[in-house]
């Protein structure tokens, strides 16, 4: 990804209101983090796991931020069952900025990743979980005001899977 | 060590504290002692100590209890690695230890009834206060008293295994119910909106 995409992202989540990131680092969209970790409007948590990933975000949204939890695909598997749990159940409002590896529009797509991605929005859509899938810059700012109004709105998670021009 | 008398000497010192209970025995005992609108009720295992690191985060100033059991840290003990890092010093865990899956209705035993020892695989990621606490004299002494103190603790509390969790009636609060109170709490003690609340 371009620095200057990394950039906009992050600022797009800002303007979006977002707080509050916890994040497991992947390889995708991984200069978002020093972005973040810098930014003085935006309290970050490295989490040893995305299921402890989404858990504290929750509690953090529950306590009064606005808070996504940034991961890889594969960190759906792993935190599925905190998302169904804490994020469906007890209905908590969560921003997941996920990497889309393996998925078709992924530019470092390869063996190692296709079939993690060949799973990710069947995983999601078995959960309940809305998402949008992001190929390019194109109101980008726009895409992530309006996921962050879904989750909102819906009282529980909202995934932006990031692919094209965010994975090469 | 009776986890019943363990929660009735907590009731009794909660005043404006969070409080965090996963989906185990303790969390009926705790509903039927404490009516606080701070208690916040994580629907299933391995979940509550993540959420009450979240809510002691995003509220520094505010005490967060978390109530959890051994079962159910087994299920998530990558929490201790980032509590060991962070430190947040509003937060206190109280794991109630009985050693058995006792929601499995067949007491099968957990890890801790065997060779694994929570407080010091606490203490090894990092949670320098970390205790396992035996009888009750030794409870009031450290683990209530922890409640005056700002650091992050963390008792492992050895209990018996008990049904008196059976034979409590179940609380009738929905889940989502019961989010809402304490969002609503919080917006009143804190003097702030929670953003996800309450606009039509």
């Amino acid at each position: 990804m371009k620095d200057e995409l990394a950039k906009r992202l992050v600022q797009g989540l800002k303007s979006a209101g977002i707080n509050f990131v916890t994040y497991l680092p992947e390889t995708r969209l991984s200069q978002i983090v020093p972005l973040i970790r810098d930014d003085p409007g935006m309290e970050s948590i490295a989490a040893a796991s995305e299921q402890e990933a989404v858990t504290i975000a929750a509690g953090a949204t529950l306590g009064g931020k606005c808070a996504a939890v940034y991961m890889e695909n594969t960190g759906i598997y792993v935190s599925s069952y905190s998302l169904l749990t804490v994020g469906k159940q007890l209905g908590v409002p969560l921003l997941l900025v996920v990497g889309y590896l393996g998925g078709v529009a992924d530019q470092r797509n390869s063996f190692l990743y296709a079939t993690i991605g060949k799973h990710t929005v069947p995983v999601l859509v078995g959960l309940g979980i809305d998402y949008m899938i992001l190929e390019d810059g194109e109101k980008l700012e726009v895409k992530v005001n309006d996921a962050v109004r879904a989750a909102n709105s819906l009282r529980g998670p909202f995934a932006l899977l990031f692919a094209g021009e965010f994975s090469s | 060590m009776i986890r019943h008398e363990c929660l009735e000497l907590l009731a009794a010192k909660v005043t404006d504290q969070l409080v965090v209970t996963s989906q185990s025995g303790q969390r009926i005992e705790w509903s039927h002692l404490s009516r606080h609108e701070g208690n916040l009720l994580v629907g299933m295992m391995g979940c509550a100590i993540g959420v009450a690191t979240g809510l002691a985060l995003a509220l520094p100033h505010r005490k967060v209890i978390a109530l959890d059991s051994d079962g159910s840290v087994l299920l998530s003990l990558f929490n201790l690695a980032t509590l060991g890092n962070l430190r947040p010093k509003n937060l206190l865990i109280y794991v109630f230890d009985n050693g058995v899956y006792s929601g499995s209705r067949i007491s099968y035993p957990t890890a801790t009834s065997g060779n694994t020892d929570l407080a010091a695989i606490a203490r090894g990621a990092g949670i320098t206060n970390a205790h396992t606490i035996c009888d009750i004299e030794d409870f009031k002494k450290n683990a209530i008293e922890a409640l005056r103190r700002n650091e992050l603790s963390f008792f492992v509390c050895k209990v018996e295994e008990g049904l008196m969790h059976r034979e409590i009636p179940r609380p009738n609060t929905d889940l989502a119910e019961n989010k809402y109170t304490f969002v609503r709490y919080l917006e009143q003690t804190e003097g702030k909106v929670i953003p996800f609340v309450g606009r039509g």
